[in-house]
């Protein structure tokens, strides 16, 4: 399974004030908390931690068909700005982040070797659904393929796991 | 407070981030703020807060867990409000 989530900075800036009281505390854990308030830019450690976090969940969303608003049960592991792991429930994913001036953008694999097999796709792409996953059908071997999508803003991304 | 009123004060706070007009012209209890309403996940966050502003109560984690449609968000509501009388 794969997953991956995007944000678009300026539309999280517009939509979402993180200094909110209390806004932190419902999302992120002490340990999150610290990381972001000693971060350089605490902002964007926000919205980097967040991207992990929604990646993971449709991941597990989809492994266990459970609808849950969970963002303190997903706990990040950071080890860089753009490697880390993220534990729900006893198991651990990978996560992936890209951060650019405008977005930031995070894939999360099951399991660590699935990154080097996965591929964008185009917004082009037709895509289809099965019980709110989505996934395509390869035009050779009219094979089902797994796929993750994002869209916030300006930005969309799609991903597929060969 | 009966659900018809619950019903369209949730409305007014879910209003400023819902991203789908139809389906909050015709939000009935089984509306799904996410699927449905459209509303951005880090957006719930404000929905819960306001909730908590609003009714003066605390929504622990566990009750938060489930907050993903209008019925859940009003079975917590009408259960902390209960439990403060």
């Amino acid at each position: 399974m794969i997953g991956n989530d995007i944000v678009d900075l300026a539309l999280a800036r517009k939509e979402s004030n993180w200094q909110r009281k209390g806004f932190l505390d419902k999302i992120f854990t002490k340990k999150e908390q610290l990381q972001i308030v000693t971060a350089q830019n605490p902002e964007n450690m926000v919205w980097n931690l967040w991207s992990r976090k929604e990646a993971v969940y449709k991941i597990y969303n989809r492994e266990t068909g459970i609808r849950a608003f969970i963002p303190l049960e997903l706990e990040c592991f950071y080890e860089s700005g753009t490697i880390g792991t993220i534990l729900i429930k006893g198991k651990t994913y990978f996560t992936q982040t890209k951060i650019e001036n405008y977005f930031i953008y995070t894939i999360a694999c099951a399991e660590k070797e699935y990154f080097k097999q996965i591929k964008s796709i185009d917004i082009g792409t037709k895509i289809n659904k099965r019980n709110g996953i989505p996934f395509v059908i390869d035009s050779n071997s009219k094979i089902e393929k797994t796929v993750s999508i994002s869209h916030h803003g300006r930005f969309w991304k799609g991903i597929i796991i060969e | 407070m009966n659900k018809q009123e619950i019903i369209e004060e949730l409305k007014a706070i879910v209003k400023p981030y819902i991203q789908n007009q139809e389906a909050f012209d015709t939000l009935t209890e089984e509306t799904d703020f996410i699927n449905d309403l459209k509303i951005n996940s880090a957006n719930l966050v404000d929905v819960i807060l306001d909730i908590e502003e609003k009714y003066n109560i605390v929504i622990d984690n566990e009750s938060m867990e489930r907050m993903v449609n209008v019925k859940a968000a009003m079975t917590i509501i009408e259960t902390q409000l209960s439990e403060k009388k």
